[in-house]
């Protein structure tokens, strides 16, 4: 596995520095196969393991350093069992010992005399190990406790969500952290090379449907959930995700144009009347359905060779606040629309450069955002904030400056 | 029409089997008949393997790792997924459900004989008060057995007055540093552990010890990842194929039996489960020996008595297995030593203890563990300290770490038994329904307390006690008892419902004794199969 290959599950697995990290704090020597096969085994830990909870997760989240395992490894000993780096712990020790080198290195130990040395430094190097673990985990369970009130909602134990375009980008990071929260996910894809290629990269245990939906042919979702015998009542999130971005294609050219507005605005157009079918209305009645609709900030204004991307996603927001307007006039149904409009963030239509990096924000975090804004009901999500504030800034200044702006950003970033 | 069909290849079914071929009868023996695969490099001892396995993670933990005991799990070992063929809890032929019992399986040639720890002992006449057949009637059978099994022990020893019937052939196991100082302890504090009624000595084992044979021990530390030479006693090796020997023996793989069809009080069919096809079959029979295993067999008989007298409790009169309770130990002495190289890896030490009680047998079976040939991950993980200490701590002490395993009696009571509550299948599927009694625990609790004494004598620490949940112990019986009544069968094993079917295996055990049963197993099927009149 490279070193840049991006971990499916970040909760459960480590990357490969901190894998080294683990292997410093037990003393024992990093080899490149044992962290494949750890790899591959924690990828597979949110399907066999229950998922950590409330402080265990806080503690769960950041970036493993020597330091923070050392103290991990103490205090989730002493106090939380379940927490997933003791699954890590165990699996590169049972690993290591499965191997003749790691073996060997593991179960060198003093012999005769120097056995009650050994152990009298073993226990004073615990005993400080523990002083600095037990303050430690004191100031986490402050910060913890500060941050209670602000910490969003992502538990999806036992619900089912649609995610359109998981293949890749945003869609891939929806689908995974819906995983890795415990939720169960339908996918779709365009066509079965994708389905192929997804399938490789997913642990044989996921709850995951895949259907293939090629959205730029009209009715293809509604028809590949109800082909799946999907009935609409078994979904708690749909998010309508796969998009579509002729780069360098005028607007006048209008078989891309109509594919476009198919993909980006006609598919949720579709879904919506099947989500909102009577027999979901009946059965569905305890649990709202979100329906979560990807646009863009570039709904705002329009932009040029780009064959209508910013028009169709104007569409989908507008639409989509009409949706809203008319589910709330009935009354019929607990049903939130929730449109979600990234400003800059690292997807595959835009090209990573240092300066686009250093201002947007992750996709896992955006896919973070989108589900506890899904569960939460939001009506709007626009990550990041200060860009947003930017583009309306920008619309207010008039046409003429944002055909100026645009057409130098563009070229700018078409030259790098 | 004397067609004979016995119903299972574990211990009690190859046993019967071998007695009625050397009746000069044919016979039939049905069986699913799961085997295992090869074992990868003969000669090389457990930790080698770690370094000649092209994957030994896969090997030990399997290709995805499902066999890696999670950090949570209070299970100290899983089988390898090389070993999984062995239980069968997962299978989709497992026909049980558990109401505190959670048992164990095995569809596979051989039967648990495939994976047994060994140890050989006879029940004596205390261990057989309460059956209907005393231990000179026995006596004949454990004598062919023990003909037919080779055993490794001491020809006399402190524990020889205790267990009568035992006649080891072979030289007594290889005995590691650890056992060795355990032993020379024993021997100094003699007399301070017989106030105890405590008696430690070398193991008797089915194992082939005897260097000029070819299937001796070869010490590799791998009884529990299956023996590449057959060391072991395994039906499978060694009875089976001495039963191929005959014309007139015939394995039949691929049949679950079901039930069994009846008319005039006898069997006249039996009703099977083809495995190739899944389809539901039928065939004429004469006489059917169960030895399915105590679990299998109790089924089998429930759902032929449901139809054949559907007016009688479809319930078994017992149900029983012997509780398990292991005490890790420290021995101090050997802290600080270097760790057997080679060693035979089930027990080589006994330690018997003598309790006089009215309701349970005097003797009760602990065996002495020193750990080899395991992986040490769930122990480390076990430990009460971060893992970067428990790692180094553990290894340290590894030479002196030690297990006392306690095997304590079960007898039929009231309550425990198998009953038939689920009819929605193709077939009945059987709940086992289980309850410790008081006066056991009482007995367990003080034994317990004592064997702990008896560690500390023999200059060990002791800590803690773990307690298998019931069903863990795999010595299951009782499911149809020698006795009175419908349920039950005669002191030969012939039924008393039907006078052509003979309950074979520990189905017809009417108490279990501590004592490791597997030679009891067959030597009892040997008396049913030499005493029925064929």
């Amino acid at each position: 596995m490279s070193e840049e290959a991006q971990l499916l599950f970040p909760l459960w697995q480590i990357d490969q520095q901190e894998y080294r990290a683990v292997c410093a704090h037990l003393g024992i020597t990093p080899k490149a196969q044992v962290y494949d096969r750890l790899s591959a085994y924690l990828a597979n830990a949110p399907f066999r393991f229950p998922r950590p909870e409330g402080f265990s997760l806080f503690l769960a989240s950041p970036r493993l350093t020597r330091f923070r395992i050392a103290r991990l490894d103490m205090v989730t000993k002493l106090f939380l069992p379940h927490h997933p780096i003791r699954h890590v712990l165990n699996g590169v020790i049972a690993l290591h010992e499965c191997d003749a080198e790691g073996y060997r290195e593991m179960s060198a130990a003093p012999a005769g005399w120097a056995v009650p040395l050994s152990l009298l430094g073993w226990m004073s190097g615990f005993v400080w190990r523990l002083a600095i673990s037990v303050p430690w985990l004191g100031l986490r369970l402050v910060g913890y406790g500060a941050g209670a009130p602000f910490r969003r909602k992502g538990e999806l134990t036992a619900k089912r969500i649609l995610v359109t375009g998981v293949n890749r980008g945003l869609g891939m990071d929806l689908m995974l952290h819906c995983l890795e929260q415990g939720g169960e996910v339908v996918g779709t894809v365009r066509n079965v090379q994708a389905l192929e290629e997804l399938k490789a990269r997913l642990p044989a245990q996921a709850p995951v449907m895949l259907l293939i939906a090629d959205l730029s042919r009209p009715g293809a979702l509604v028809e590949a959930l109800d082909k799946a015998q999907i009935p609409a009542a078994s979904l708690a999130i749909a998010i309508l995700n796969a998009g579509v971005k002729y780069d360098g294609e005028s607007v006048l050219s209008l078989d891309n144009l109509r594919d476009t507005f198919q993909v980006n605005f006609f598919s949720a157009a579709e879904l919506a009347p099947w989500l909102c079918a009577p027999a979901t209305q009946e059965t569905g009645a305890a649990d709202p359905v979100a329906l979560v609709l990807v646009s863009s900030m570039g709904r705002w204004h329009g932009m040029h060779y780009v064959c209508g991307y910013n028009a169709s996603k104007a569409a989908l927001s507008i639409w989509g606040e009409s949706l809203e307007m008319e589910l709330r006039q009935s009354g019929k149904r607990r049903f939130t629309v929730t449109i979600v409009e990234p400003g800059i963030f690292e997807s595959g239509m835009i090209r990573r450069t240092a300066l686009t990096r250093l201002l947007s924000v992750s996709r896992q975090d955006v896919a973070r955002r989108i589900v506890s804004a899904a569960l939460a009901g939001e009506r709007a999500l626009r990550p990041p904030v200060w860009f947003a504030l930017l583009t309306w800034a920008v619309c207010l200044a008039g046409r003429d400056f944002r055909y100026r702006l645009f057409t130098r950003a563009k070229t700018t970033v078409d030259r790098r | 029409m004397n067609r004979i069909v016995i119903v299972g290849a574990g211990v009690s079914g190859a046993h019967a089997a071998l007695t009625i071929l050397e009746r000069g009868h044919d016979v039939e023996v049905w069986d699913v008949g799961r085997e295992e695969t090869n074992f990868p490099d003969e000669g090389v001892s457990f930790h080698d393997l770690k370094s000649r396995l092209p994957d030994p993670a896969a090997y030990f933990l399997g290709p995805d790792l499902g066999g890696l005991v999670p950090p949570t799990s209070s299970e100290l070992l899983r089988y390898p997924p090389s070993r999984q063929f062995l239980a069968s809890t997962e299978d989709p032929l497992w026909s049980f459900t558990s109401d505190g019992f959670s048992a164990q399986g095995s569809f596979a040639k051989g039967g648990f004989a495939n994976g047994w720890g060994a140890n050989a002992l006879a029940f004596d006449e205390n261990d057989l008060s309460g059956w209907p057949v005393s231990f000179s009637e026995m006596e004949a059978a454990y004598k062919t057995v023990y003909e037919r099994i080779p055993v490794a022990g001491p020809r006399d020893d402190d524990l020889t007055p205790l267990l009568p019937g035992v006649h080891p052939s072979q030289p007594p196991v290889r005995l590691t540093p650890a056992d060795e100082r355990l032993l020379q302890t024993y021997q100094r504090r003699k007399r301070t552990l017989a106030k105890l009624g405590v008696k430690v000595g070398a193991a008797r084992l089915a194992v082939v010890t005897d260097p000029s044979r070819r299937d001796a021990c070869d010490y590799l530390d791998r009884c529990l990842w299956g023996c590449p030479r057959a060391s072991i006693y395994n039906p499978r090796m060694s009875t089976l194929k001495e039963c191929e020997a005959y014309s007139g023996f015939r394995y039949v793989r691929g049949r679950l039996v079901l039930s069994l069809l009846s008319g005039d009080g006898k069997i006249t069919r039996i009703r099977y489960l083809d495995t190739a096809t899944d389809q539901i079959r039928e065939e004429p029979c004469g006489a059917v020996f169960l030895a399915a295993g105590a679990l299998q067999t109790g089924a089998i008989f429930l759902r032929t008595l449901k139809a054949a007298q559907p007016d009688i409790s479809a319930q078994t009169e017992g149900l029983m297995d012997t509780s398990v309770v292991r005490i890790p130990f420290v021995q101090l002495r050997g802290v600080g030593q270097p760790p057997a190289a080679r060693s035979f890896q089930f027990n080589r030490l006994i330690l018997g203890m003598i309790t006089e009680t009215a309701l349970w047998p005097r003797y009760l079976h602990g065996e002495l563990l020193h750990l080899t040939g395991l992986l040490y991950y769930p122990l480390i993980e076990r430990l009460p300290f971060d893992s970067r200490l428990s790692k180094k701590l553990f290894f340290a002490i590894r030479s002196a770490l030690g297990a006392a395993t306690f095997f304590f009696p079960d007898r039929i009571t009231s309550g425990n038994h198998q009953a038939i509550t689920d009819h929605s299948g193709r077939w009945e599927k059987i709940q086992l329904r289980y309850r410790e009694t008081e006066d056991k625990e009482n007995y367990i609790l003080q034994s317990v307390s004592r064997a702990r004494s008896a560690l500390r004598r023999l200059a060990c620490v002791p800590r803690g006690a773990v307690r298998s949940p019931p069903g863990a112990g795999i010595h299951y019986a009782g499911t149809v008892p020698m006795g009175e009544g419908p349920k039950r069968c005669g002191p030969t094993g012939r039924s008393n419902l039907f006078s052509n079917l003979y309950i074979a295996d520990g189905a017809a055990f009417p108490s279990l004794p501590s004592k490791s049963i597997t030679m009891s197993l067959a030597a009892h099927a040997t008396r049913v199969a030499r005493s029925a009149p064929l």
